[in-house]
């Protein structure tokens, strides 16, 4: 009579375990495949290329975005036999009939501390569509760093033709301060000739040729004066245009570390004031209220 | 018995989670900002700055008719005015404060409005004035209200500016009871009306020690001119007690701060 009942016992056991196995199966396949679902196994997707001299912020996983949505990942990243980096880039091919074979691969940074992206860079559209390991041009967009050493590098030697004009200027043997002497020196013999000329009254054309001299010296000097003045505004007008050129250059740049500056301090306000207001966290943040001072119930000394 | 707890508590948890923290015009909390930079600005003693950020508070309050902050931000007008030398204007604020009729103002701030007028009015040498609102605000004082100690402060005021040692020792005691612990500034002001009452009475022997006290509690709060006004009493107090060169002493260490001119 005992041992029946044990056997259905064990065979109801045995159902259970089967029962519980196959559930842990289920969720296994079920976690798998969403898994392979998250790693785009199931995604058709075509690869394609691009070379680099070096692999400084790229790597496996990173974003591939085309005009701001993302349309692939890159897949590899790999060094070559002449030393050169491969970098392998997987489109969703539903986006590949967008982009031409004249595409660029752009690195980018998405805000002034965000994550690098590369970025495809559109070509004409009349091009023939990239295909499977088509190989694109790569270009390194610049970031903030960037922007600030380039903009200090091509400051220098503007900066240094400023300094050299001005200790020039300012050098008592330079030309510049040379020329102002000789002018001095001829304003100085007129001004004696003209006072002789007044003053004696006589050998009136001693005075005439020492008139002469003087503004032979003068006309000397002047276009040496003219020439060096001339130099030193053409060199005032190149480090100008320097400044011009370089401002033209970063004017592009700089608004948009300018924006994403603004736009994180924004987003980090708001997140903070966000995180101020959970229910976990607001005791912790009372609001700031308006404040009475205290009534000071004491009366200055000289009514009392 | 588990299972019948759980839901209480999920529903519990769903309450806290749907709580919806009120939230405050952008106008409000402009004002607020204007009212906490003008606190700062009064402690420091920067008096003329903390009545401009005042009044930028009282005009968005105003703006957006919150009754609070308005009352909140006469008051403290009334109060900057005053620490400025401007009695007449700091009057005319608590006037419109306690005289308008278009809106209600919450009681506690109407006593604080009528015991700061029985002080200006006293500072004033308006004794009957300053009896009239002392009673108002006693009036006004009911729940909610911790102005006791400075009625009761103010009363005291009232007893010795009309010589009476007796009644000032009094009103002083009970208000030094109701602040200690809870009003620092205020017990100091107890404290030295205490003196000030025993001295009048020519009970001098206690007074060193009730202002030694109050001299700590100003020292700590910053307040130069209460200070000062310990130091001439203790002057005066070792004075009666015959320690002339002691009362000398105190009496130089006022002067001192005198100097300075800071209130």
């Amino acid at each position: 009579m005992k041992l029946p009942i044990y056997n259905q016992r064990l065979l109801a056991i045995e159902k259970r375990t089967q029962r519980f196995m196959l559930g842990a199966v289920v969720v296994l396949l079920l976690v798998l495949m969403m898994i392979a679902v998250k790693q785009d196994y199931f995604h058709r997707s075509t690869t394609i290329l691009f070379f680099t001299p070096n692999a400084q912020g790229l790597s496996k996983g990173m974003a591939v975005k085309f005009i701001g949505f993302k349309v692939g990942s890159v897949e590899n990243v790999s060094m070559q036999s002449n030393a050169t980096v491969q970098v392998e880039v997987s489109l969703d091919n539903e986006y590949v009939h967008l982009i031409g074979q004249d595409a660029k691969a752009r690195l980018v940074k998405e805000a002034l501390v965000g994550e690098s992206v590369v970025e495809i860079i559109p070509g004409s559209q009349q091009v023939k569509q990239v295909s499977r390991n088509s190989v694109l041009e790569f270009e390194r967009g610049q970031d903030a760093s960037n922007v600030v050493e380039n903009l200090a590098g091509q400051l220098q030697p503007i900066l240094n033709d400023v300094h050299q004009i001005t200790s020039g200027m300012s050098n008592p043997n330079g030309d510049f301060q040379q020329a102002l002497k000789n002018l001095n020196q001829a304003t100085g013999g007129f001004r004696e000739t003209a006072k002789e000329f007044t003053q004696l009254g006589v050998s009136s054309n001693k005075a005439m040729d020492r008139i002469n001299s003087s503004l032979g010296t003068l006309d000397q000097a002047i276009p040496k004066l003219v020439d060096k003045a001339d130099a030193t505004l053409d060199n005032v007008q190149s480090a100008t245009s320097d400044i011009k050129k370089i401002t033209n250059e970063s004017a592009a740049e700089i608004p948009s570390l300018v924006r994403n500056s603004n736009a994180l301090v924004q987003d980090g306000q708001e997140t903070l004031g966000g995180v101020k207001k959970s229910w976990l966290l607001n005791g912790l943040f009372p609001e700031p209220e308006e404040q009475v001072l205290p009534v000071d119930g004491y009366v200055p000394l000289k009514q009392q | 018995m588990c299972s019948r707890l759980i839901i209480p508590i999920v529903l519990l948890l769903l309450t806290a989670c749907g709580h919806v923290e009120e939230t405050r015009s952008a106008r409000q909390q402009q004002a607020t900002e204007f009212n906490q930079r003008a606190q700062r600005a009064f402690q420091r003693g920067e008096y003329q700055a903390a009545a401009a950020f005042y009044e930028n508070a009282l005009q968005l309050d105003v703006a957006v008719e919150n009754v609070n902050g308005i009352a909140i931000n006469m008051l403290n007008l009334s109060r900057v005015n005053q620490m400025l030398g401007r009695t007449a204007l700091a009057l005319r604020y608590l006037d419109s404060l306690l005289e308008d009729r278009a809106l209600h103002y919450p009681p506690v701030h109407l006593a604080a409005a009528a015991a700061q007028k029985s002080l200006l009015l006293l500072q004033e040498n308006d004794a009957a004035g300053a009896m009239v609102w002392v009673d108002k605000a006693a009036a006004y004082c009911t729940a909610d209200c911790n102005l006791s100690g400075v009625i009761d402060n103010t009363r005291a005021n009232i007893a010795l500016q009309a010589n009476d040692g007796g009644k000032a020792l009094y009103w002083s005691e009970r208000a030094a009871a109701v602040n200690k612990g809870a009003a620092p500034l205020e017990y100091a002001n107890s404290l030295r009306l205490m003196a000030s009452a025993r001295l009048l009475k020519n009970e001098p022997d206690t007074v060193p020690g009730l202002l030694e006290e109050a001299l700590d509690i100003d020292k700590s709060l910053g307040l130069p001119e209460k200070i000062r006004q310990d130091l001439l009493l203790l002057a005066q107090a070792h004075e009666k007690l015959g320690r002339i060169e002691l009362a000398a002493q105190f009496r130089d260490r006022a002067s001192r701060i005198a100097a300075t001119a800071l209130k």
